[in-house]
């Protein structure tokens, strides 16, 4: 592996990509190679069901980091590893208890209907209270790196703006929108939510007002963490990394990623391919195998495997054209078998290689 | 098996939600006229079954086959539209960037007017005698989607939004009209996913037809001895002889837990084969024959 993407001077390893395909146990993986290296690591996944993290005698229900115990494997004297799933509900109560002016105006918000529709179900607080998460890490002075793992693509973007959209929505905008703007796509907007009010019986006008009202006097805090949370997301110390698989199909959505998230200003310092298959035996070594039924059989699983392995070079190999130049490709092993345990991710933590394409 | 009016095609990423979909479309296709629905703008089946992605129009992929596109975002813009006669202000409204916050934080607007649609496609397909296949929902997604009718239903007490939740969940839990197939590969993890999935979606949904599609299933290669036999011939090939095992091993507990759950299982081939083109789909089209009846 790429010693820059361990020992490098940054202290936040970004893991975004589609669903599916192991990007909790991709990030676990580079986070326990970076702990066995010497770094104290902090793994933070969104995943709501993190199997893995069960694996590791993590409690997902605290929401705090957990040590995870790394004793059978050798680690570098400094290294240690943690880990912890994000409660969005959780932290978000917190930050609003933290930042309200009184105790009323929490309460306030903690009862509010739109709050707790918000807070409990939409995906996009998930990625403010990430932030918020990051950075009570970020402040961990021990901490020397911090691996996130991120929700699905179409969210990771989503993640990487939501600091500027936490202050959009808090903006006094949104609050003239419902005090009275003067804007017409603001007094149309509340013509409809008026009228879908009427429609439905809902008084989400009222909702939105009470929500949006209450944050008033928080929003100097938010603002002052989601400046600081887009600083480090854009900053020196972030190294940004895209995680996906060698499938055909994935390719042209990792592409439309890559792509999106350059629009966005993010350049991907490497793409990280999950699930490479183990190189292929010598077909010419079943020559002398016999009986010839059971040579047949071994060669038909031969080409039936380096069926796949093609299909999957073909796919590594058009994922390596599509990055840029200077980002880092690194791929990571299927152990043909699913990682259930510590010891199968110290494996793939230890397989984390860069690719050799040369081979079939 | 008889086959829903409209099937919604989900599991994890990467257990091959797309290829099945685009099979299933048009094997049901060969049959009768069916439309393929996709809800993630990826345009994977367009792309499996090699005609161009649709967009706003819905595109042609056979005689009987039709693929459209539908995103929760456009569902409230024709929603917007209706209730807004002014076209200028609902543009207006729409590119709003603070209208889309409020939105944002209506709970469930958007998946509940991309649910209605959807249900209102089911009951044209009854009328027609077609079928409708909804793909590009990943597990949590779509039981997010289907829980969102009782959600507003719990969150209108009356009035005409009660009213629409209520048919909406009259549209789920009717078996003619609305299934679930819930794409597995032979793995743990997408097994204890597609349990729970099943669990909640039968119990607490109330969806009565829920089954699994064991996709990628290996064909039986070595005997137990034969296989034994292999590994000792050769050091160099006994992994590849493993990973062949592990494959056919992992498929017989898939199986067994799913009809130990009650799950009613339909088996796919796993495809060895350099890529996925017209030939591979062909065959699954093939081997969905004799298993779902139009």
């Amino acid at each position: 592996m790429k010693a820059s993407l361990i020992h490098g001077g940054h202290r936040l390893l970004l893991c975004l990509g589609p669903g599916g395909v192991g990007k909790t146990t991709t990030a676990s993986a580079l986070g326990l190679r970076a702990a066995l290296e010497g770094r104290a690591v902090d793994v933070m996944t969104i995943d709501p069901a993190p199997r893995l993290l069960d694996a590791l005698h993590v409690d997902c229900a605290i929401s705090d980091p957990q040590e995870v115990v790394l004793d059978d494997l050798r680690v570098a004297a400094t290294g240690r590893m943690r880990a912890l799933k994000l409660d969005p509900k959780h932290t978000f109560d917190r930050v609003i208890n933290r930042y309200a002016p009184t105790a009323a105006v929490a309460g306030a918000i903690l009862e509010n209907r739109l709050y707790r529709e918000i807070s409990g179900a939409l995906a996009g607080v998930g990625d403010y209270m990430a932030m918020e998460k990051l950075l009570e890490l970020y402040d961990d002075a021990e901490t020397s790196l911090i691996v996130l793992d991120t929700p699905p693509a179409r969210e990771a973007l989503d993640f990487l703006g939501a600091p500027e959209r936490l202050l959009d929505l808090l903006n006094s905008r949104a609050t003239t929108l419902l005090g009275g703007g003067l804007k017409l796509s603001d007094l149309a907007a509340r013509a409809v939510l008026s009228a879908f009010d009427r429609v439905t019986g809902l008084h989400l006008l009222g909702d939105v007002h009470a929500f949006v009202r209450s944050f008033e006097g928080m929003y100097q805090g938010f603002a002052e963490r989601a400046a600081r949370a887009r600083s480090i997301l854009y900053g020196p110390e972030c190294l940004v990394l895209v995680i996906t698989t060698p499938e055909e199909l994935r390719v042209e959505e990792t592409a439309g990623f890559i792509r999106s998230l350059q629009q966005a200003g993010i350049a991907i310092d490497g793409l990280v391919v999950n699930r490479v298959a183990p190189p292929m035996p010598p077909k010419s070594s079943l020559h002398k195998i016999k009986p010839p039924a059971l040579r047949k059989k071994l060669e038909r699983n031969w080409r039936d495997f380096a069926a796949l392995k093609q299909r999957e070079s073909a796919a590594l190999r058009s994922l390596k054209e599509m990055i840029p130049a200077e980002a880092a490709m690194l791929v990571a092993p299927d152990l043909g078998r699913e990682p259930r345990s510590l010891a199968d991710l110290a494996e793939i933590a230890g397989m984390i290689d860069t690719p050799d394409l040369r081979r079939r | 098996m008889t086959w829903p009016r409209l099937s919604f095609v989900i599991g994890k990423g990467g257990a091959g939600k797309s290829t099945v979909s685009a099979a299933l479309a048009a094997h049901l296709a060969g049959k009768r006229p069916t439309i393929h629905v996709e809800l993630d703008q990826r345009g994977s089946a367009a792309r499996i079954l090699g005609v161009r992605a649709p967009e706003r129009a819905p595109v042609k992929a056979g005689e009987r086959l039709e693929l459209v596109s539908l995103s929760p975002r456009r569902e409230l813009e024709r929603f917007i539209r209706r209730i807004v006669p002014l076209r200028v202000i609902s543009d207006r409204m729409l590119e709003s960037r603070t209208f889309s916050y409020v939105t944002a934080a209506l709970p469930g607007l958007e998946a509940f007017l991309l649910l209605s649609r959807l249900s209102v496609m089911a009951g044209e397909a009854a009328r027609d005698d077609t079928y409708v296949v909804v793909d590009g929902l990943s597990t949590g997604a779509s039981l997010e989607l289907l829980a969102v009718a009782g959600g507003v239903k719990n969150l209108a007490a009356a009035g005409t939004l009660n009213r629409l939740a209520a048919d909406l969940e009259g549209f789920i839990a009717d078996a003619n009209r609305c299934g679930v197939a819930i794409v597995v590969t032979p793995h743990e993890l997408a097994l204890k996913e597609t349990i729970e999935a099943a669990a909640r979606l039968r119990e607490q949904l109330n969806v009565s037809r829920v089954f699994a599609i064991l996709n990628a299933v290996p064909a039986p290669l070595f005997t137990g001895p034969e296989a034994e036999q292999a590994m000792e011939a050769s050091v160099e090939h006994a992994a590849l002889v493993r990973r062949r095992l592990e494959l056919e091993a992992a498929s017989q507990r898939v199986r067994k837990e799913l009809k130990a759950c009650g799950i009613p299982v339909m088996e796919l081939p796993m495809l060895f084969s350099e890529n996925v083109g017209n030939r591979e789909i062909a065959r699954l089209i093939r081997s969905l024959r004799d298993k779902v009846a139009a």
